[in-house]
This record gives structure tokens, sequence and C-alpha cells, in this order.
């Protein structure tokens, strides 16, 4: 039913260590950059953004030793458009670079107090510094979405003329539902026949869906960071990315999902910020299940309420049993402790269980669910002696 | 039936479409499927201050919960009714007539009577025929309708359901008296354009009103629910901060404000009040608010980095849809490995120092290398701190400069 669903390889770009860490209050040390690069690496990530070596001494070792490993991925550093912060680039060792300019006429007039002819003369600038540095780049259009058209593609043309890799396309204020994203990217990419790759944001809790769209439209690329790590509300998570591709659109990309909880919690822990438990693709509670309905659909069979298999991205399935349970889970919970019940015994540990759990105001661990049956025993055995 | 060659033409006409704000109606299902999530469960006293909440917030229908389950459920939700709030209060319901008596024991007006669409759910689940199903929502929504009850049938997994069979359950419902179809994602598996396309078939060949339920599993909650309403769904089942089971439903707060400020819909609703109504379902679901929850979480105007804060303090149209305090939030800015001259000569300002451009390209490394260090944004008492440190130090060497003249 899909449009353009074919077998074409997308690529993704990481940028955990540049914009995740951009975020307010988020500092990687030395180690976590390095650990996280290269578990990025490991799973097949196809491109990561490093860092800013704009950003002074410490940033550029900590870059130049990234860049000194052996990796498969392409690395990228991140540079605003000036022909100094390319030169810092180059001291880092790094081949291949981003070059970031606004192109919106708010962002030129009320941030850069500058005109079009300005941004055009910086980026050639820029540009020249780095063929000359011998340098691979990306030029990033910084809040696109509310660029004039014409220009952008005037930027777009330059780019391609003067050897850009991509150009990257920037959602910076979530300005865009999948719609518009989708007709935005299918006009530039059939107007400019390049290589193009989308940023988006998540003010309104669409940046997933706008990544999927861009594809749809025809971008090649899409710009990611794990758990959705970023500035503001943070960019689109790249487990979400990933499984969206597979599981919607069948394009796989051969990356190993079933370490993306593992990679998830570090950078969680690196960030200080834990994985919400109700974390799309990565959350402890997506595969778990207390509802009668739900509970009892999952046990019958996983694909009633499971699209995947939770060890496919490293979760385990939880039956848990709380306030909205019905008798199968319970029947199906004592299997587990090696304990038959008989369904009228379910149904008398179901209602201990329910009121426990409204009391508790949680679900019960398994614990309880044992002082539950054995309160249960008890009270029967008083029962038969009476 | 609408085909995917009509589908850019269809998008690029509904992408600019003004909807009325006033065809839009929000049925909120915090007290149901939030409660539903594996782990959550409200008191009674919370439910109905969840209530109460929601109905001044402007929301036009709440459901409450589910009468079937008796006891404490049962005894909240006819409390809620008794409330006598403005919006509809509904019952959720199996295909079942005990279920719809114990709804109407509840007093509710409306309720939704919940029945799988998709054949892997009516073999393994429900273990019944697609005729099992058709025939159930008939005699129940006959049987609801006896009591004068608004009527909503709950396609179950109706996005993984033969759509054949899908109309085919959509007129039954409307053929039977439904008021409308509850078109459920319940596994989060469409994308936008899949969700248009569907829903957009379902009104065009059958004709009953529609409402959007949505899940997070791929992130896509939102924006299937707003493709829905391009296609022409005029309900929208949400819940407060997206509460709900395993990755949670479309967040109430993200998809009124997408409508706004993304599809110029306004409806209406009181958003300043988004931030203590997303608190307190945070609390009463012990489910704490990240700082990067879109809307309500807060981080969206905290700024750390040069290139944001200069853009921000020149105009904060640059990198802001709304305002913060549109949605009952405060604006910051905190110094961190990703601050610049601007930011740091604005933060020191407002803790009350002047400082020189000079000043502030010299204070740039040192709080750079402190934040790098200590791995977070400094706190004030800190920035006044090494100001100071910094301060003494300039003073000491002019004074020792003096002294070796």
């Amino acid at each position: 039913m899909a449009i353009a669903k074919s077998k074409r390889y997308i690529n993704i770009i990481d940028t955990t260590l540049r914009n995740g860490e951009q975020t307010a209050g988020v500092v990687f040390s030395k180690h976590e950059k390095i650990r996280i690069a290269r578990m990025l690496d490991e799973i097949g990530i196809s491109e990561i953004e490093v860092g800013t070596p704009s950003l002074g001494a410490i940033e550029r070792e900590i870059i130049k030793e990234i860049v000194k490993d052996n990796f498969n991925s392409k690395l990228f550093v991140y540079c605003e458009a000036e022909p100094e912060n390319i030169e810092y680039a180059v001291q880092c060792g790094a081949e291949n670079v981003v070059i970031n300019i606004s192109t919106s006429d708010i962002h030129l007039k009320e941030k850069y107090k500058r005109n079009k002819t300005w941004v055009i003369n910086k980026l050639r600038e820029t540009i020249r510094t780095a063929r000359q540095g011998g340098l691979n780049f990306i030029i990033s259009a910084e809040d696109a979405t509310r660029t004039d058209l014409g220009f952008l593609l005037k930027l777009i043309s330059i780019a391609k003329k003067k050897g850009a890799y991509r150009f990257r396309i920037c959602d910076t204020v979530s300005k865009f539902d999948p719609f518009r994203t989708f007709l935005y990217i299918s006009t530039i990419s059939s107007a400019t026949n390049f290589p193009l790759e989308v940023y988006n944001h998540n003010d309104f809790g669409m940046a997933t869906a706008n990544g999927m769209a861009a594809i749809r439209g025809g971008a090649s690329s899409l710009v990611v960071s794990v758990g959705g790590l970023g500035e503001g509300t943070g960019n689109a998570a790249m487990e979400e990315i990933v499984m969206a591709l597979k599981y919607l659109e069948h394009i796989e990309l051969g990356i190993e999902t079933s370490k993306f909880r593992e990679i998830a919690e570090y950078v969680a822990r690196a960030s200080s910020r834990a994985v919400p438990i109700w974390k799309a693709i990565v959350g402890t509670n997506v595969f778990a299940h207390e509802s009668g309905i739900h509970a009892d659909g999952v046990i019958k069979n996983p694909k009633n309420y499971e699209v995947f298999n939770p060890s496919e991205v490293g979760l385990t399935r939880q039956i848990v049993v709380g306030k909205h349970s019905g008798s199968h889970t319970i029947l199906h919970k004592f299997k587990e402790f090696d304990i038959e019940l008989t369904d009228k015994q379910a149904n008398e540990i179901l209602n201990m269980a329910r009121t426990m759990s409204i009391d508790l105001k949680r679900h019960l661990f398994d614990k309880e669910l044992m002082y539950i049956y054995n309160d249960f025993l008890k009270k029967n055995k008083g029962r038969k002696e009476e | 039936m609408l085909r995917e060659i009509d589908l850019l033409t269809e998008f690029s006409q509904k992408a600019g479409t003004e909807i009325d704000p006033k065809d839009i109606k929000i049925d909120d299902t915090t007290l149901r499927d939030g409660e539903q999530t594996a782990g959550v469960v409200f008191a009674n006293d919370e439910k109905i201050h969840i209530a109460k909440m929601l109905d001044k917030v402007g929301v036009h229908q709440i459901e409450a919960g589910i009468p079937t389950m008796g006891g404490d459920e049962k005894e909240a939700i006819k409390k809620i009714v008794s409330l006598g709030l403005g919006c509809s209060i509904l019952g959720w319901n199996r295909a079942v007539k005990s279920d719809i008596d114990a709804s109407v024991e509840c007093g509710v007006d409306a309720v939704a009577i919940s029945i799988s669409s998709s054949d892997i759910h009516i073999e393994h689940k429900l273990r019944k025929s697609r005729e099992w199903v058709l025939e159930s929502i008939k005699t129940s929504v006959d049987y609801a309708k006896s009591f004068n009850l608004y009527v909503s049938v709950n396609a179950e997994d109706a996005s993984r359901s033969d759509m054949e069979f899908l109309l085919q359950f959509a007129r039954t419902a409307r053929d039977s008296g439904a008021d409308r179809l509850r078109y459920c994602d319940t596994l989060g598996i469409l994308d936008p354009f899949e969700t248009f396309i569907r829903v957009r078939n379902i009104i065009d060949i059958i004709g009953i009103d529609i409402e959007m339920h949505t899940h997070n599993d791929f992130g896509m909650a939102i924006a299937n629910a707003i493709a829905g309403i391009k296609a022409g769904a005029i309900y929208v089942n949400t819940t407060i901060n997206g509460l709900g089971e395993r990755a949670g439903n479309a967040a109430f707060e993200e998809l009124v404000m997408a409508l706004k400020y993304i599809e110029g819909v306004d409806m209406g609703f009181n958003t300043t009040f988004f931030r203590a109504l997303s608190e307190y379902v945070a609390r009463a679901s012990d489910r704490i608010l990240p700082t990067w929850k879109p809307i309500v979480g807060g981080n969206l105007f905290v700024y750390e980095s040069e290139s944001k804060v200069s853009g921000v303090l020149a105009n904060p149209e640059t990198y802001e849809l709304f305002s913060e305090k549109d949605v009952g939030l405060e604006r910051k800015v905190v110094l961190g490995k990703y601050s610049g001259v601007n930011t740091i000569i604005y933060k020191l300002n407002t803790l009350g120092f002047k400082i020189s451009l000079k000043e502030a390209e010299e204070l740039t490394e040192i709080i750079r290398d402190k934040t790098m260090s200590i791995k977070r944004a400094l706190f004030d008492s800190e920035i006044i701190d090494t100001y100071k440190s910094y301060k003494d130090r300039l003073d000491k060497d002019k004074a020792g400069n003096r002294g070796g003249k």
C-alpha cells in the first residue's frame, strides 16, 4: 500500500555524541564518549557525529582519540559555518564534517542580523577551507522548514556544485507534520536530485513519524540519537527509526537490534536521564502486560499484542498481576511457580490480588503473590476444619 | 476505495485544508486505558480529582473506567457521574450484556463496546468467528441503545484487520445504530499515511463518525491521530502524558498543541493549565515526567548552547513556536559545555554581575572545563563562585604586576 516502499538502503547518522550532548545539562566524559561511539559502531550504525571541534582543546582531544580508533562507521564532526572551525576539525584528524548554517529569514534577521548574500558567502568560504583540508562535507540548513524554498534550492545547488556529500534539512522548531514533511522533501528531492538527509525535533511528539515521512518523500538519510537524546524535547530516536523502518517499511538495515536496550541504558546513565519505563522500543514496560484482556491474549499467542519478540531489542516479556488482571493471568502466573490452580481457586486469588493492588496502588511482586497464596491456603484450611 | 495512486493528490490537498476546530472532540481515557497500564493504579479520590481537572481543562468526554470490574472501580465511576460535570461520561465494555448492565447501573451517558476486528485476535484471543463478532456487535449495540446511551463501537486491532471485514464491521455497527466507530491501532503499527488512507476509506464507504485510538509503540501515536483527523475522524482518544499500556497512547497535551500550532486548529483549551494537569497525573500514576517530555517537560525552554541562546535572546520565535507561558512553564538559561560569550554575559547579568566581552571570553573556557569535569551544567551558586574566583585572580595578577614594576 505504501508509496516508495522498496528495497532501498537508508543511511542512519547518529548524533548522540553531538546534539545529544548539546542537551542543556548533559555532558559526557571522555571515557563515555569513546564507549558510546564504539557501541554504535559495533551494532552497525553507518555514520556517527562525534563532536564539535570548536569547543576547545579537551573536546578536540576526545575527538582525536575516537577518530584514531579503527571504526567501520564513517565519523563526522560538527562545525558552524566558519573557516576557523574547519581548521579545528582538521587538527582533530577528522575526514568528514557537517557544516551548519541557519537559512530561515527569521534566523538571518534576528540571530545573525545578516542577509542571504552573507549566508552564501559564509558557506562558500567555509566550503573552500573544507575542500583545501581534503574534507568530505555535509551542508546542514538550520531551520530549513521555515526557509524560503527558492533560497534553500539555491543553497542545495551550491552544495551540489561544490561536491558536498549530502544536504541536511533541519526541522529545527518542529514546524512540520508528516504530510508537510513528505511534500517538502519530495518537492526538494525531485527538484534537486541530490541526496537529502533530514533532522527532526520532537516538540510535538512527531520526530519519528516525520523521519519516516521524509524517507517516503525520498530522503536517503536520517539524523537520529539514542533514546532521542537532544536539545529541548530531543530528536528522532535511533531505536524507533530502525525498528519502524524494519517493521513498518520492511527496510532491513542489518543493525544488531538486540543491543538496543543495553545502549539505551548506557546512554541514559551517562546523560543522567533514566530511560522511562514506557519509552517506545526499549522501555521495560513495553513488554509488560497486566490487563486481563492483554495478558490473556499474550499468553495464548504473543502475536496478539506484540509486533516483534522482546529479545529482538534486548528486553524480556513480563506478565504482571494487578488491578486489571484476569483469572487466566493468575493460572498462568502460578504455573510458572509450579502450582496448578483450579478455576475456582484462581478466581478467589484474583479477588485477593486485585484488592491488594488497589490498596497498594501498584502491581504485585511475585513474592506478594506467594504471600496471598499462603493466606489463601490458611483460610481454606480453616474453612475445612470448621 | 481510495488507492495508492490518489494518495499524493489527497495529501497535497489535505495538508493545507482547514479543519473546523468545533468539529473535533477529545475523549480522554487516562482513567481507563491510562490506568490499564501495567503497574498503574489510581486511588478513587485521584480518579475523581483527575475527572474534575479534565472537565475544567475542557475535554468533551471522559472514559471513566470499566464498570463490569465492579467494586471500587464501579464506585469511582458512579461518583464521577454524580459530579454533574459538563462533559459526557463513558464506560468501557466488552460486547457482553452484563458489561452494559454494569455501565447502566453506574449512570454513564455513553458506552464504548469493544471487540476485536482482526483475524489474529478473533482466532487466537476470542477463538470465535467473524460472524460471531458481527452478531455480538448487533446484539450489544441493540441492547445499549435500548437504554438510550451514546454508543461507540471499538474495533480493537483495527489496524491489523482485513479491510473488507473492517468495512463490514463498521457497516454492522452503523446499521445497529452505533454513534461512532473507534479505530484502534492497538499495537501502534500504523504510520500516518496508512492511517490516512484506511480511515478515509471507512468514512467514504460507510459514513460513520470515527474516533482515533492510537498507540506509541513506534513513536507515532500523535502523528497517526492527526492523520486520522486529516482523513475526517472527529474524535481522538487521548491520555494525559500519553499514559497507557506498553509505550502509551496519544498524549492529550501533545495532540492539542500540535493541532493548534502545526495544523492551525485551535480548540480553545486552557493550555496554561497543562503543566499542572500533567504533574498531577504523573504523581498519581507514580511516573515522573521526563524533562524532555514534549509540551510539558520543561526542557524545551531550557537553553544552554550559544547558538540557541543568541537566537532566543534576540527573539524567542527563532526557536519557539509557542511560549513557555502558554503551557504553564518557565524559560531558563543554564551554563554548560556548549555555552559561549552571549550566554555567559546574559546569565551573569541575571545574577547581578555586568561583565565585559573580554571577561566573557576568558570565562567561557573556565566554565567549559569546569562543566566537563563535573559532568553537568553549573548551579547558580557555582557560577557566582567561579566568577568571583576569576575576578580575585585578576585583581591579584594586577596587584602582582604593579608590585613587580
